[in-house]
């Protein structure tokens, strides 16, 4: 009966010929549009049903074209002309998502636990190792398969405890990474894409965050703002925590850390930096290079006088770095250094040009605190 | 209008539309107007009684506009939100002169109604554990960018038939959602918009007192705090003086920009605006009290926290810090002062774990910011200021 009423209505409708609508219209009449809609949203969220780390589907195929990795051939055979796999090391490789493919074949997704048995082989077996070099290839292998777990995770839409330990150890491995390989030339490691699959780890982590407890909340909304420090987005949202998890030591300390930076006070901060553990420091480093031009900068101007005598052991201790390496940046920063002290004046205060310093060098901070600490805890987080 | 019935509401509906009496249609379905509160015309589903009356699509616009009052009725604000939108995107699909008398005066943003319903709609999904904060409202806000793309391009009509003069209320919307969500680097290319548009000026006041405001507290966001003043100034003045709350707010954003550039707020004006949690910091900054201060933070901090401004008023520390070392140097009457004094004068401010080394860098932040003249002589452990005006006005240094 609708059908009819709507045919005879187009006839005197200035729109003709506008299917979309009178499908739309159709729906409407019936008034079960919205319900079905619902259902089939349902029950389309794909689960997976691949019990190894690597569909074998795409294990053959691999072995097959000679696609695997390294670290995924079977030892003994890698100098065949056709490498075996090793069951046992093989990971789902990460695939951009393409028109045609189906990328929601239960046969081919993991289930939540072999998600988190795989993120565990990449880090103890992969990452922690103490034999496979270079370290730069390691990451590539781990960054990539991390990135393929995501991926399985986002189209199951995996969320709560399950999703929160892969993106913890997702999250500690690429804030380790952005401070052991920086300094890496470009075509081995760019420190912009390790951020920006921080940057959404991490965010999606806080997301999870929202609903439930997790005991491990303190730790990484610190490490979020500790990384992106000065960023008023991240500040602004840490300030909207509820106060008992502001209020934890290690929020606490992480706040201190960026009411300094904020405050621009480099001698807060960085007397502040020797309390954070090696994770934080890691996350902190990329920012104590602005913090030592922020101290060379105001200090040029406070101190600006010709009878000035500032002494270089002193500089470098509130530098946290060593005489010799206070010297360098100085030196890169137009700042006169003659024999033991310093002679600030705010006229000779100069950027240092781009690539001059390298960070690297000024790791000391952070590398002090490693000590017997292993990779594998620190990505696990049992320090 | 509250007791009419379906019929009589639908035959009003017809004429407006056939008289081409595009304002008063807009009315009928505008929630603003008494006749969303008549439960005759609460129906679940009007459908076939629209059609018998009216044509297409205004047959499907009516009925969408009547399932939404429905909705709204039982409180069902997700329902309500998405019947508003179907409202909202017919007239997009139609196209010609006969549909521009109906949009000019329309106009869209009539649908969209202050975005009270998509604030609730949000709520009540939350409520119900399902969606994400800010889906909803980032669904509305594609909506809105449509109407305004819309808006933007329309460079048939006339000036006074232009969907131009939609612009700016569709971009005062825009800016509500956006800073709900926390995406404000998306207003960048609406406020360029507004900038190039000749309209900008001719805008209803009451439009531009609300663009003003939220580009300024953009401004504050982005440590513009020159601009800031202006532009939340130019609000707070223009707003009407019977719109209490909305003065209060503005005044809200306004009171950490002035006084960040050194202009205290004076207690009648805190008062009158209900703003007394301002008044402990003012008193704390103008004095130099670090402790006051931080115990005034402290103390209404969920409040100052909600309102994002916290960041900003801890920005007045640097300012306390300058006033304090005033204080100093007025009561040792030298040109050179001890760093020690500084010393002292922060340990009774009971600021935690400072030492001389701090005192020379916060010395050293003032002089490079340019609110102290003079320079730091360590070997001597003084600050030696200048003879003239050492503590130049805050205004000036900003």
């Amino acid at each position: 009966m609708n059908n009819k009423r709507a045919s005879c209505r187009v006839s005197h409708s200035r729109r003709r010929g506008q299917p979309v609508e009178r499908d739309f219209r159709q729906h409407h009449n019936q008034g079960v549009w919205r319900e079905v809609q619902e259902e089939r949203r349902q029950e389309s969220i794909p689960r997976g049903v691949c019990l190894s780390m690597c569909p074998i589907r795409e294990l053959q195929d691999r072995e097959a074209q000679n696609l695997l990795h390294r670290f995924e051939v079977l030892s003994g055979t890698e100098r065949e002309r056709w490498p075996r796999a090793d069951p046992s090391g093989v990971v789902k490789e990460y695939a951009r998502p393409a028109a045609g493919k189906d990328s929601t074949r239960p046969s081919d997704l993991r289930p939540p636990a072999v998600l988190l048995k795989t993120v565990f082989y990449l880090v103890d077996n992969i990452a922690a190792s103490p034999t496979l070099r270079p370290w730069t290839e390691v990451y590539d292998f781990v960054f990539d398969r991390l990135r393929s777990v995501r991926q399985d995770m986002i189209i199951q839409r995996v969320s709560g405890a399950d999703c929160v330990a892969v993106l913890e150890r997702t999250v500690r491995f690429l804030i380790y990474a952005s401070y052991r390989l920086c300094g890496e030339p470009l075509r081995l490691y760019d420190p912009r894409i390790n951020d920006t699959h921080l940057q959404e780890s991490l965010s999606w982590l806080l997301e999870c965050y929202t609903s439930g407890k997790h005991p491990n909340q303190e730790e990484f909304q610190a490490l979020g703002l500790l990384y992106n420090l000065g960023s008023s987005r991240a500040t602004q949202h840490t300030m909207e925590l509820p106060e008992r998890i502001r209020s934890s030591p290690v929020m606490h300390l992480a706040l201190s850390v960026s009411r300094a930076f904020m405050e621009r006070n480099p001698v807060r901060l960085l007397r502040l930096a020797h309390s954070l553990d090696f994770l934080q420091s890691c996350a902190l480093h990329r920012h104590l290079e602005t913090c030592r031009r922020d101290l060379l900068l105001i200090y040029s101007h406070g101190h600006s006088s010709k009878n000035c005598r500032f002494p270089l052991h002193k500089l470098a201790h509130i530098l946290a770095l060593d005489v010799p390496l206070t010297n360098q940046l100085c030196q890169a920063h137009g700042v006169e250094v003659r024999g033991d002290y310093v002679v600030f004046s705010k006229t000779s205060f100069t950027e240092p040009e781009a690539g001059k310093l390298q960070c690297a060098h000024f790791h000391d901070l952070v590398d002090r605190k490693q000590r017997d600490l292993t990779v594998g805890s620190i990505i696990h987080g049992c320090t | 209008m509250a007791h009419i019935t379906i019929n009589q509401y639908l035959q009003q509906v017809y004429e407006a539309i056939d008289n081409h009496e595009g304002s008063f249609c807009a009315e009928l379905l505008s929630f603003k107007h008494p006749h969303v509160a008549n439960p005759r015309l609460q129906l679940a589903s009007p459908e076939e009684k629209c059609q018998q009356v009216l044509e297409v699509p205004y047959d499907e616009m009516v009925a969408a506009h009547l399932r939404c009052t429905y909705a709204v009725s039982n409180h069902d604000f997700v329902e309500a939100y998405k019947c508003q939108t179907l409202v909202v995107q017919y007239p997009f699909g139609i196209s010609g002169d006969y549909f521009g008398y109906i949009f000019s005066s329309l106009p869209i943003p009539e649908g969209f109604d202050d975005c009270r319903m998509i604030f609730q709609a949000e709520q009540q999904l939350l409520r119900k554990g399902k969606g994400k904060l800010g889906d909803m409202l980032e669904k509305a806000a594609e909506q809105l960018m449509g109407c305004f793309r819309v808006c933007a391009s329309d460079n048939r009509a006339g000036i006074d038939d232009s969907k131009k003069w939609g612009m700016l209320f569709l971009i005062n919307q825009l800016f509500k959602i956006y800073f709900k969500i926390n995406k404000l680097h998306l207003c960048k290319p609406l406020i360029r918009a507004i900038d190039s548009s000749n309209l900008k000026d001719d805008y209803s006041m009451a439009q531009r007192v609300t663009y003003k405001y939220y580009v300024g507290r953009k401004a504050m966001f982005d440590s513009d705090y020159k601009p800031a003043e202006e532009y939340l100034s130019f609000s707070f003045q223009h707003c009407h003086r019977s719109s209490q709350r909305n003065k209060r707010m503005i005044l809200i954003y306004l009171l950490p920009v002035k006084m960040l550039l050194g202009h205290m707020p004076n207690h009648q004006l805190l008062r009158k605006y209900d703003l007394m949690q301002f008044a402990d910091v003012t008193k704390a900054v103008s004095e130099g009290n670090l402790l006051l201060l931080n115990e005034a933070l402290a103390k209404h901090e969920t409040f100052f926290i909600r309102c994002g401004i916290f960041l900003i008023l801890e920005k007045l520390k640097i300012i306390t810090y300058r006033n304090l070392f005033k204080k100093v140097y007025q009561l040792l009457k030298t040109h050179q002062l001890p760093l020690d004094a500084f010393l002292v004068a922060l340990k009774m401010m009971q600021v935690e774990e400072v030492d001389i080394d701090e005192v020379q860098c916060i010395l050293a932040n003032l002089i490079c910011e340019g609110h102290i003249k003079g320079y730091i002589s360590h070997q001597h452990q003084k600050l030696v200021v200048s003879k003239a005006n050492p503590f130049p006005l805050l205004s000036s240094s900003s």
